[in-house]
Order: C-alpha cells, then structure tokens, then sequence
C-alpha cells in the first residue's frame, strides 16, 4: 500500500441478480485530499460507497481504508471513517441535539466528551441556536447539514460524502461546499460523489468519473480535460427533430463527436470559430433552422461525453 | 451500553407517538371502562341488579343410610337429609333469592324441557345414587348441569356456586379418607365425628356461608354501595374483558414496535448504523430490546390503572410476575417474527390487522365463551393454538388465585411460543442484513 493512500481501491466487483453494479474499478485516495467520483445516476457511485462503508460486501475485490481491510477488518474501518449518506438518515421525530448524541454514542462517546463534541458540531453545522427542534420541522438544507453533522461527530479520518447536495437550495448547497473544503482543511480525506460536473470540478484534488459500473478516467480536473483535447462543445437545438442534420454534421470537416438527446445535439469540434458557420450552412441547406447555440470550453461534462456518447447529466 | 441506547431511543419515540400512546394504552382502558359504567351506572342509580337465573332441579338423590351428617352445620341445609336437598337449600337460601328462582320439577326429562322451551336458563338433575356416591369414599358425585348455550352470566353464577359447594364437600371426603387411613376403618362414629368437626370448620364457621360459596375470586374488592355478590359478578367480567384486551393490545404493541426495524430500514437509519462501529448483534440486540421494554411499561402500566380505575384485583405478585413476563415475551417475539416476514411497512398494515385480530380473537375467545360448558371447552382449546390465548389463560388462572403449578404451565406455555418466534424472527432478520 502507498503510505500517502487514506483509501485503496483493489478491483472491486459488486453485482445484484444481472445487474452489474460495480465492475472492476480501482483507485487511490491521498491523505487529506478531496476526491470525487463523478458520474449520472446509476453509474455505481453509491454501490461504491457502500462496499467501502462495509455495508455491501463485494463479489470480488477488497480496499484498505486507513491500510484497514474492508473484508477482513470492517469495525477498525467503520471507526475511521465517517459516512453522510445520499438520502437523509436521520430520527425526523427527535431533536438535532438528541440526533447527534444518539449517534455519537454509537461512535463510542461519552458523557462529557459526547456533550463537547456535540455542541462542537451543532457549532460547525450552524444550527446551535435551533439545536432543540425536532429535525421533522427542519428545511431540506438544514436536514441535510445535520446529516453531514452526525459523520463528524468522532472526528473521522476520512468521510463518505455521497451527493450531499441533491435537492437543496442554492444557499445550502454553498454552505455545504464551504464545509466540505473546510473538512479538508483540518485534514480529512474526503470522498465524494456527484453528478454536478461543477461540483468535482471546484472542490476536487483528483476525480475518477464512472459510468456503467466502471472507472472511465480517473485524474487531476487538468488531466481529465487533456483527454478531449481542446476541444469544445457546442450545444444547440433546432425547430425540427435532431435527425435530420446528425449524419450530415458528423460528416464536416472539424466535427469530432455529434450527439442528440432530448431535443438537444451536442457537438464536439475543433475550432467553434471555424465549424459553427458550417452547422448554419448546412442546417440552411436543409431547410432547418438553429434556434438556440451555446458553446462550451473543454470541460468535465466534455470529458464525459468524449468518454460515454452522453452528456452527464443524463 | 449501545443496545441499551438504542433501546432507550426506539422507547422514546413509541412513547412520543400519540397514536402508540392511545393504542397502547386509552383503548384498552377504554373499551374495559365501556363495560364498567355499562354496569357501574346503572349499580349507582339503585336500581339495578341482575336478572334471576330460573334454575329447575330435578332432585333424584335417595339419599342412604351411609349419609348420616349432621347438617346443621350446612348452609342452607338445616332439614336436608340427602345432598341433593343440601344443594337445594343453599340455591333456595334468601340471600340467593335475588339471583337465582329455584323450582323443583319430578325427572330429569321435565328439566331438560325445561330450558329446551327457555322456561329456565339452568337445569340440575341430582342422580339417585348422588348422596350414596359422596358417601362412598371411592365413589364419585356428579350433578348434571344443562343450561341455555346462548346465556353466559347467569349460568356461570350457579356453576361458580355449585363449584364451591363441590369443593368444600370433597374436602369433607378427603379428611374422611385421611382419618381412615390413620384410624380404625370400622370406628363409625368417630368418623361421623370428623366429619362433623370439618363442615363446622369449613362452613359453618363464616359469618356469612351464603357469601363465601358466592365469592368469586378474581372480583374486585373496591366498595360499591351493593351486595358483594352482585359487584364480584360485574367485575369478574369487567377482569375479564381488561385481561383480553391487555392481551390484545400488548401483542398489537409488540408487533407495531418492531415495525420500527423495518421503518429504520427505509428511513435510512439501519444502514446508517451498520456503518457505525457497532455491530449488527449489538443493533438488532437494541431493537429486540425496544420491543420488550415497551410492552413491559405497557402491560405495567395497564395493570396499574385497571387496578385504581376499576379496582381489579389481578392476584399475588410471584404468579402475576410470572404470567407478565411470558406475555411481555411472547407478545415481543410475535411481533418480531410476523415484522421479519414482511419485505415493506407497506405491507405491514393488512397483514397485521389480519394476523392480530385472527390471533387476538382466537386468544380471547375463551373470555367471551365463559358460562357456556361447551362452548367453554371447545374453547379453551382454541385458544390455545394463538399465543394470545396462553396469555389470557395465565392472566385468569392468577385472577381466580389457581395455584403456581396451574400458572407455571401458562409461562411455560408462553415461553415455548416466544422462543419459537425469537428464533425464527432472529434468523430471518440476521439473514436479511448479513
């Protein structure tokens, strides 16, 4: 093992009846850093988490957490780490304070310590003023940072961070990102999945972008966008159906990939200056009119579509 | 420590739960108080009191030389000279008169028409041989009791009373049969002396023999400005319908909380604790626990306030204890076994009313089928296939003061029960989360 790797992934396998959930994949996450495993839904990010949070045991495959064994050594895993779940595990009918002690009692805290570490969360959360309110009467945002509140109660080494951000509100998200790069800050190992390319991209040291159950690249946020080059995307959307112009634009000159998808078609070229009068002309041609065109420079989401055929957000 | 934590929590929020709070405890308390002030209310306008059982007795007894008692000493039984007019005297005693009307008919064949054509709601037909029979120390007394199936108070009054009577007549027999073991078998008169000495202890003794025979044990001993007889009656059942829904709604309880393992399970929280260092003996441990303890402080709590509000008296602490715990185990177990059948809460919802109120009234049906011999029978039979039913039978067998062996076979009863569940539930739940 890499002295420097907080978490070790071995080839892990992990199928249910024919789906093939997890296929394979391995990687490497550096002490204090944040990684993230970006990818859309159903790409096998969460089965991920939960094979590296002991809660599934794989097929086939291990990885060290901390050099702990998720196979042979699952408790000295589940007490390094730290997991905030995709979807709010939480006791809606108890207080946050009564949440977070609950929960730190089984993380093995104690009386006094239990009470400090508490407040020290309740602090780090914002929500010490609110701290006796019942977490049912809680906004999304709010639950979600007692959520995150409660895999920081034991001061893990490295914590799971599995979509905290869907389905909130623009300002909880903001906060939420803030605590993530503050977690780093006092040297936590932070993984964390998303489907927000914008996400992986402002918080990530390293990012592996899965998809189908398999790492498809895996790298610094420079080294992803070297994998298309300079490409850019030019998305756009027309008055008629998208099939009319797809074989025509894959043929110019300057087009490296054309893809459609819910009325929108997606093109990756070269140069946007020399290949964006040819889409016109030849739309004109065929009697089609562009509606709307908005040019993307080489980023994740186009990493995605080089690697897939798909946009991320699909 | 976690388990107990875990424990405390499940607890906390059964007992935050105001419909958990309501079914656990105010319909139970409720429905048992439906039955009390249906009869309390109408005992304290002043006017009220139980219909007169008509009772026909075709007294057959010859009676025989061998009975030679000296009745006196008999309740009821100053000019009797056989059995069957000892048992007569006693139903035909004043202080019966309010209860029960007495007529005499010549055979066996005009008191079965009798409750045939509903003219009575009870018949006792007094063989020929019955005083011989009681005399005999090797012989066996029988009075044959025919009653209308479709009543229950009234015929259970002058069985309780013929049962008492029987009673402390065989133990005339069983001090007979001691004195001959240890004397000489042919001293006659001294036996006729025992006999003597043991009715005048038995009976003849209490200030009030028509009183004793009429006790019935499980009633309360709350004062109520009416005979004592009449207020241990309407309690015997108001006991009895608050044992079947203790019964009732304890196993509702334990089936609803361990619900909360699989409401945990799509909430989120269980899988969130499995990534806890604790581990999954330790968290089902915890929820099993849950389970337990609520219906403990249920049943607890029940026994408590049925005892302040309506004044029942469930009996000695030892057998009550025992009984208790069964039910606590049994009740806790059941709902762990039905919740780890089930794949959703969704689920939970039909299936539990279909499996509790098949069970409840399986378990109950010997308290509502009290008073109809066979009915009784069959009954209690049955009741003993559900669990419900061994807890009822407990609760009743330490109302009526039956001793700890009776009681014990109960428990034992509900051990077996419980531990079939325990181990099934365990299993199947282990297997789920492996």
């Amino acid at each position: 093992m890499n002295n420097s790797a907080a978490i070790e992934v071995l080839d892990l396998y992990r199928s249910f009846g024919e789906t093939r959930a997890v296929q394979g994949i391995s990687f490497e996450v550096i002490q204090g850093e944040i990684f993230s495993l970006l990818g859309p839904n159903g790409a096998g990010k969460t089965t991920a988490i939960s094979m590296l949070s002991c809660l599934l045991r794989p097929d086939k495959g291990d990885a060290r957490i901390m050099g702990h064994s998720i196979i042979s050594n699952p408790n000295e895993v589940k007490a390094v780490l730290g997991v905030v779940p995709q979807e709010i595990a939480l006791y809606e009918d108890l207080t946050a304070r009564e949440n977070l002690t609950f929960w730190g009692k089984m993380y093995g805290l104690r009386g006094s310590a239990l009470r400090r570490r508490v407040d020290e969360v309740l602090d780090i959360i914002g929500l010490r003023d609110r701290a006796n309110e019942r977490v049912g009467k809680y906004s999304g945002g709010m639950k979600r940072r007692v959520n995150i509140g409660v895999a920081l109660l034991h001061k893990p080494q490295v914590i799971y961070m599995d979509e905290p951000t869907v389905g909130i509100d623009p300002q909880s998200r903001r906060n939420i990102l803030d605590s993530v790069v503050s977690l780093k800050d006092q040297g936590m190992t932070v993984l964390y999945t998303t489907h927000y390319m914008e996400e992986a991209q402002e918080l990530s040291n390293h990012i592996a972008i899965m998809d189908h159950g398999k790492l498809m690249a895996y790298g610094t946020h420079e080294d992803l966008v070297k994998l298309v080059g300079q490409q850019t995307r030019i998305d756009l959307t027309l008055n008629v159906d998208a099939g009319r112009v797809l074989n025509v634009w894959r043929a110019l000159e300057g087009v490296t990939r054309v893809s459609a998808e819910d009325g929108k078609i997606s093109v990756l070229v070269d140069d946007s200056n020399l290949v964006l009068p040819r889409l016109f002309e030849s739309a004109a041609k065929l009697s089609t009119r562009i509606t709307s065109v908005d040019i993307q420079e080489p980023n994740l989401e186009a990493v995605f579509l080089h690697l897939t055929g798909r946009a991320l957000r699909d | 420590m976690k388990a107990i934590d875990i424990a405390l929590k499940d607890m906390s929020h059964s007992f935050r739960s105001t419909s958990a709070v309501v079914f656990m405890f105010g319909i139970p308390l409720l429905v048992t108080a439906m039955f009390y002030f249906m009869f309390g209310n109408i005992a304290s306008e002043g006017d009220f009191s139980l219909p007169r059982t008509k009772v026909v007795i075709a007294d057959l007894d010859e009676g025989g030389p061998e009975f030679q008692v000296n009745t006196k000493n008999i309740p009821g039984g100053k000019d009797a000279h056989t059995m069957g007019q000892l048992i007569i005297g006693i139903l035909q005693s004043e202080k019966m008169s309010d209860l029960i009307e007495v007529s005499l008919v010549p055979d066996a064949e005009s008191a079965h028409t009798a409750v045939d054509s509903q003219a009575a709601q009870v018949a006792l037909i007094i063989p020929p041989d019955f005083s011989k029979q009681f005399a005999d120390l090797n012989g066996k007394a029988v009075i044959e009791f025919y009653q209308d199936p479709t009543l229950t108070i009234g015929p259970s009054i002058i069985r309780s009373i013929l049962n008492r009577f029987m009673d402390g007549m065989s133990s005339v027999k069983i001090a007979v049969n001691v004195f001959l073991d240890e004397a000489d078998p042919k001293d006659d008169v001294l036996a006729g002396q025992v006999v003597d000495e043991y009715l005048h202890i038995s009976l003849a003794e209490s200030d009030d023999p028509e009183k004793d025979l009429l006790d019935v044990r499980s009633a309360s001993s709350a004062p109520v400005d009416k005979s004592a007889e009449t207020t241990n009656v309407l309690l015997r059942i108001v006991s009895q319908i608050m044992a079947g829904m203790m019964v009732f709604y304890a196993f509702y309880t334990g089936t609803s909380t361990a619900q909360s393992i699989l409401k945990e399970e799509e909430d989120r929280t269980l899988p969130r604790l499995f990534t806890t260092p604790t581990s999954q003996a330790t968290i089902l441990t915890g929820k099993f626990l849950a389970v337990f303890m609520t219906v403990l402080v249920q049943i607890i709590v029940l026994i408590i306030a049925s005892k302040l509000i309506f004044g029942i008296r469930w009996g000695e602490f030892g057998p009550v204890a025992l009984v208790v715990a069964g039910t606590v185990f049994s009740a806790s177990s059941f709902g762990i076994f039905v919740n780890s059948l089930l794949k959703s809460t969704r689920q939970g919802g039909a299936i539990f009313g279909g499996v509790l109120t098949v069970t409840g009234m399986l378990g109950m049906i010997s308290v509502f089928a009290a008073g109809s011999p066979t009915a009784a029978i069959l009954s209690d039979t049955v009741s003993l296939l559900v669990p419900q039913g061994w807890a009822v039978r407990g609760l009743q067998q330490v109302m009526n003061g039956q001793p700890l062996a009776s009681v014990l076979i109960s428990f034992l009863g509900l051990l077996a029960w419980g531990a079939v569940f325990f181990i099934v539930g365990v299993l199947r739940f282990n297997k789920r989360y492996a």
